[in-house]
């Protein structure tokens, strides 16, 4: 498909899918992404991949641990008691 | 020296029982910050520095800091200020290209090639490695991908976001907007290849 192939309103729901998913639309805009939501299949399973995306960009960044030496290190940077 | 008057001894005390629980509650966050500092950054080595310059700055000025106010978004504020003041190495803004363009529904056509009519996101997902994912974020340059790991990895709001950084709030939303798109466009070029 190219952009050209979608439908307009596909467009419009691209342009709100992102604040849609931050949660910072006003209560009109996110009723007028829901109804396109319900309405198309394409955007329905995009959002889904949106948000799964998301997890997963998430989860991978979780597996950066902090290294057990540098959390010595920066308790030794605290001021000592007097 | 004259002995501390007995408000003056209490002052003192108090003082320090404050910055021992500030000194704590900073490094009980340190795990959380890391995490951030290690996507910010481009190496673990790099992310060690700037964690260790961060916490040495923060207990030095803990005074500056509002008890009761997001202590995490303060010490992230601290680290993305010095990240910028190492002199990290300045990107020209990308230009778009084709991909950047549609780059948000080319990832997404291209990772559901072959699965038919209702593919599964999980499956679609799992199509992208780990280190894609790392790598790609790595490609997104500084400005875009500050606001992106403290928003996406960092669970921050945008106004968050907007006084970590000390940027206004669009601007905070139009590169995230972009920051994403070049992200996937990133994803959609591996995939690609």
């Amino acid at each position: 498909m190219r952009l050209s192939d979608y439908d307009p309103d596909c467009l419009k729901c691209e342009e709100v899918m992102q604040p849609y998913l931050d949660r910072v639309l006003d209560d009109a805009q996110v009723r007028e992404a829901e109804a396109h939501l319900d309405a198309c299949d394409y955007c329905r399973q995009r959002y889904r991949f949106e948000v799964s995306l998301r997890r997963y960009v998430r989860t991978v960044a979780a597996e950066k641990q902090m290294p057990v030496e540098l959390k010595a290190k920066l308790a030794a940077l605290r001021t000592p008691l007097q | 020296m004259s002995e501390p008057t007995q408000a003056e001894a209490r002052r003192i005390a108090e003082e320090a029982r404050d910055r021992v629980r500030f000194e704590e509650e900073a490094l009980d966050l340190s795990d959380q910050v890391f995490r951030v500092a290690r996507h910010l950054v481009g190496s673990r080595e790099e992310a060690e520095d700037l964690m260790q310059e961060t916490y040495a700055r923060a207990f030095r000025s803990w005074r500056s800091y509002t008890p009761g106010t997001n202590l995490r978004a303060w010490l992230l504020r601290i680290l993305t200020n010095l990240n910028i003041d190492r002199g990290r190495r300045q990107q020209r803004t990308p230009q778009m290209t084709s991909i950047d363009e549609h780059g948000d529904y080319y990832l997404y056509d291209k990772l559901v090639e072959g699965e038919g009519e209702t593919p599964n996101e999980e499956r679609v997902i799992a199509k992208l490695s780990q280190g894609s994912i790392v790598d790609a974020l790595a490609h997104v340059p500084h400005d875009f991908r500050d606001v992106l790991v403290l928003v996406d990895i960092g669970e921050f709001s945008y106004a968050e976001a907007a006084q970590i950084l000390d940027i206004p709030i669009g601007t905070v939303m139009s590169r995230l907007h972009r920051a994403r798109r070049i992200l996937k466009g990133e994803l959609a070029e591996e995939v690609a290849s």
